[in-house]
């Protein structure tokens, strides 16, 4: 018996919403990573991106924890001399809330172009609204109608 | 006694070894002093990665089992254990199989052991 190995046709994604509101932002983060990674599916396969869609919504309103984790700083570098700029995570989480979840998300993701493919399934917005309705309804009916043709078969 | 010149088997076996680094990257497979260090190597890896891919394996197949465990609301720790006390000696080959192809089974399964899953 050889072991399954997913093939692109058996991979069906679906769509997540998940609420950040007052959510600490590693703890939501490890929960989206799995489910971009479809770590989640019985079907996974390491080379294969078996994941899901996902939709962080209230991004503003997600917290840090403990004492320090928000005055930590986060480094980038202006490719000038000298040009290193570093600012807290506490101030990157008020000002650009939906890059500072995006940015932890992908530090838990493979480092590779796989793991890029996979960032590209996941949206952060803020408030509480998104605008991908439509991808959402599509997904539940081409499940519906898989499932649907699966009785057929059967 | 004939005379033996020595470039005629030295070539064969230079021909042997860049025939066997066909493919590889760069000089390692023109340059023979290059691609005979590469072969050595993808050889050592070949007799080690044989045996690496039996635990490999074991972990995906683990991946995909507690996947499974989770998505009918229990773990892959408390499945295991309740497997070996109901004495069910299925492997985790099979058992991560029967996870993809056999939901219901599975399902099933889970139930058998009393490990309730949440909806079917």
């Amino acid at each position: 018996m050889k072991t399954y190995s997913a093939k692109p046709a058996d991979i069906v994604r679906d769509w997540v919403v998940i609420d950040a509101a007052g959510q600490p932002v590693g703890r939501l983060a490890v929960e989206v990573a799995k489910i971009l990674r479809g770590k989640h599916k019985p079907i996974f396969t390491p080379h294969m991106d078996t994941g899901d869609h996902v939709i962080i919504i209230n991004a503003e309103r997600a917290i840090y924890t403990g004492n320090n984790k928000a005055e930590e700083p986060i480094y980038r570098h202006t490719l000038y001399p000298g040009g290193i700029r570093q600012i807290p995570r506490g101030e990157l989480l008020t000002s650009r809330p939906d890059y500072a979840i995006l940015r932890t998300v992908k530090g838990m993701l493979p480092h590779n172009s796989l793991g890029a493919k996979m960032l590209k399934k996941l949206r952060v917005y803020r408030g509480s609204t998104h605008p991908h309705e439509a991808q959402i309804k599509g997904a539940q009916a081409a499940r519906a109608a898989a499932a649907a043709a699966g009785k057929a078969t059967e | 006694m004939p005379r033996v010149k020595r470039g005629v088997m030295t070539h064969k076996r230079h021909k042997n070894i860049i025939k066997q680094a066909s493919g590889y990257f760069g000089g390692k497979k023109n340059l023979f002093k290059t691609a005979n260090e590469a072969v050595a190597r993808s050889g050592n890896y070949a007799y080690r990665d044989r045996r690496n891919k039996k635990r490999d394996f074991r972990r995906l197949w683990i991946t995909r089992i507690s996947a499974a465990c989770r998505n009918g609301g229990t773990t892959y720790s408390a499945f295991i254990a309740a497997l070996g006390a109901a004495n069910i000696s299925l492997d985790r080959k099979v058992l991560s199989d029967m996870a993809i192809s056999d939901p219901n089974g599975f399902t099933a399964l889970l139930q058998q052991v009393g490990l309730s899953p949440t909806t079917a």
